[in-house]
């Protein structure tokens, strides 16, 4: 993908971002009663009306400047971004899953469960380490050392199950 | 004096400073991580911050902070990679002097003037807040509506190279924080019924995901590999420079470190236009201009004099008017403003204690800093073997504890993930994230201070442009965004005239 289609890419996604933000604060919010009453609706509308115009703006900029990038060059540039950029939006959703189950575990089977499961996770399936003395030593490493130093050091609350709980 | 001796016994508790010290080894450990910035560091501190009173809470994130700035050098010597952006002017002579087997004595001197920097810094901080304060404590909603506006207006210099791009994300960041209960009539905004975004979205749940998720994704997708280079530094360790040597060189770091607290007390400059405005200098006024670039140790002194003496100038800023001038110093004003103390012109009247508290904190985060750096510079040196994923999965731990201990809910670690893979897609598309952080923090006044002077002025618009003060603040605005616009205009003109040439 050229910078200039990304960019239009993005005007396009942020322009109907700020539409749908606008139509949602004038539905659901109610307006100021005036003199001097600002009222709680009247910022999240104009922010969302500059963001829509910003987008606009940046349209308007990359459509320019892709004509006078064709002129110049004969071609937009492309990204290099752009030649690994399936293994960064495949590790993106892979994060993002990550940290749902995660978020999920916690809440079921507690921290000292859950811990382990995602670091042996990410290290077998995502990042596909073979070394059982790294795995191990990263698992079982982390899972105590985090909980010894915010539970037990620091007072800090970690996640109990509700499905069990092991402390 | 009475209240500088108290904040001086509470800030020598010993739990003060083990969580200096604690503050100075993540930061130190973060900072010399390429990729690894000491802002992922600072928003994994902040939750460990909550159980913890304010003074060494404060100095936990001032220890991250400073142990992080001076931590960019490790890697910026021994590495020839920057650990933050602030030490890559350090690279150009620093890791040269490695090449040639001068990394200890290039690590030492580093460590010895920023220091120097440092605590130089500290005592131009300590004599600037005191009076800026004073000025601003006449402000009205009026004038710190308009002195927020102009804090806003700093995104032009976080924008990396596009200006409108900048502003689309301030705008996302001060619509984020418009979500939850409105303060002032107490109306849902956004919320679509759901409990848990009534509090709005978590200025730390964000921060964490806007810094440290976007640096996971990255690490997982790119794999690091560095080993021949590890070869080399193993063996390392930091050699104190000679006295000579630094009185040599004394008169360049003054006008470094005076260069680094000016530029750092600028909101939205920062450590690395510092560090290079200082390396060309020594530069420019070298005996051996040629030798720059190939292990001279002035290289290494200005920078690092330079982007250290930054720290205490960010502070100016953000404790005499609450606008901080970095992602870094937006987490410590947040880390602030979660135990109780609001930067800003009311600071000294209300935490007279807890600002001498921070003066010594500083101080000795700086001595931490030096002693860790001293004796622990082979810790540094091994970790910085540890593969990047690895040191990702640990990160990832981190974040989710950091989220979900704040308010002990998972719906936090959901948001977290959210706001770090929205952030990704932005930095993917080229959209700077540090003025969402800047919007969301600075939102909310904004919005209160308006809606209240419009309150007072029952809708009367001129209580804007009839304050002096106001309209100094609106003109500096005015004045920053028309530079930046002016400097991109200025950056396009080349394509203009290689079209013209093309056409012709």
């Amino acid at each position: 993908m050229t910078s200039s289609a990304r960019d239009l890419a993005l005007s396009v996604s942020l322009l109907a971002f700020a539409v749908i933000w606008t139509w949602l604060v004038i539905d659901t919010i109610r307006p100021g009663l005036g003199h001097g009453d600002i009222g709680p609706r009247a910022f999240p509308m104009v922010l969302g009306i500059i963001l829509g115009g910003l987008s606009v703006l940046l349209f308007v900029r990359t459509l320019v400047l892709r004509r006078d990038e064709t002129t110049a060059a004969g071609t937009g540039d492309v990204d290099a971004m752009d030649e690994d950029s399936t293994s960064r939006w495949g590790a993106m959703v892979l994060v993002a899953i990550e940290i749902s189950a995660y978020g999920f575990l916690l809440q079921k089977i507690g921290f000292l469960i859950a811990t382990p499961i995602l670091i042996l996770f990410v290290l077998v399936i995502h990042l596909r380490l073979r070394s059982w003395k790294t795995i191990l030593g990263m698992t079982l490493g982390m899972t105590l050392g985090c909980w010894l130093f915010f539970e037990k050091l620091l007072g800090i609350y970690l996640a109990n199950g509700s499905w069990f709980n092991i402390g | 004096m009475d209240i500088f001796l108290e904040a001086l016994s509470t800030a020598m508790t010993p739990m003060a400073i083990a969580s200096i010290g604690l503050g100075a080894l993540i930061g130190l450990i973060f900072g010399s991580i390429p990729g690894l910035t000491f802002t992922v560091a600072l928003a994994l501190a902040l939750p460990i911050s909550f159980s913890m009173d304010a003074v060494p809470a404060i100095g936990l994130l001032l220890g991250t902070y400073i142990g992080g700035m001076t931590g960019g050098s490790v890697s910026a010597i021994l590495l020839g990679i920057p650990g933050t952006p602030s030490a890559a002017a350090t690279v150009l002579d620093g890791h040269p002097m490695t090449k040639q087997g001068n990394a200890s004595i290039a690590l030492g001197t580093a460590v010895i003037t920023s220091v120097f920097g440092g605590i130089f810094s500290l005592v131009v901080m300590i004599v600037s807040v005191d009076l800026v304060s004073r000025v601003a404590i006449s402000f009205g909603p009026a004038e710190i509506f308009a002195l927020v506006l102009f804090g806003l207006s700093t995104i032009c210099g976080l924008c990396g190279g596009s200006l409108i791009k900048g502003l689309i994300s301030g705008a996302l960041g001060l619509m984020i924080m418009t979500i939850g209960i409105d303060t002032i009539d107490g109306v849902q905004r956004m919320t679509f019924g759901s409990v848990n975004m009534l509090q709005g979205v978590n200025l730390l749940v964000a921060m964490i995901g806007l810094f440290a998720v976007p640096f996971i994704i990255e690490a997982f997708a790119v794999k690091s590999s560095t080993p021949e280079k590890s070869q080399r530094i193993s063996r390392v360790k930091a050699e104190l420079p000679s006295l000579r040597m630094l009185s040599k060189n004394l008169w360049l770091m003054i006008k470094c470190s005076v260069m680094g607290t000016g530029i750092g007390a600028i909101p939205g400059t920062g450590g690395a236009i510092a560090s290079f405005l200082a390396y060309d200098h020594a530069k420019r006024f070298s005996k051996k201009p040629e030798s720059f670039g190939k292990g001279n140790v002035e290289g290494v002194v200005a920078p690092e004099t330079a982007n250290n003496a930054v720290t205490g100038g960010t502070l100016i800023p953000l404790l005499s008017l609450g606008i901080p001038g970095d992602p870094a110093t937006a987490i410590v004003l947040a880390g602030l403003m979660i135990h109780g103390i609001t930067p800003g012109p009311a600071l000294f009247m209300n935490h007279a204690g807890e600002v001498y508290s921070m003066y010594v904190s500083v101080v000795l985060a700086y001595l931490w800093v030096l002693g860790l750096q001293l004796m622990g510079i082979r810790l540094f040196v091994h970790v910085l073997k540890i593969p990047r994923e690895l040191l990702a999965v640990g990160v990832l731990v981190l974040c989710a504890i950091g989220a979900y201990s704040i308010r002990n809910s998972v719906f936090d670690i959901y948001a977290m993930g959210a706001i770090g893979v929205m952030a990704y897609g932005l930095v993917s598309f080229r959209v700077p994230i540090t003025p969402i952080i800047l919007g969301m923090v600075l939102g909310p006044t904004l919005e209160n201070e308006f809606r209240t002077a419009m309150m007072l002025s029952a809708g009367d618009p001129a209580i804007f442009y009839t304050s002096p003060t106001a309209l100094i603040f609106f003109t500096l605005a005015l004045l920053v965004i028309g530079l930046q616009a002016l400097s991109e205009l200025k950056a396009r003109k080349p394509i203009k005239k290689e079209v013209e040439v093309s056409d012709a």
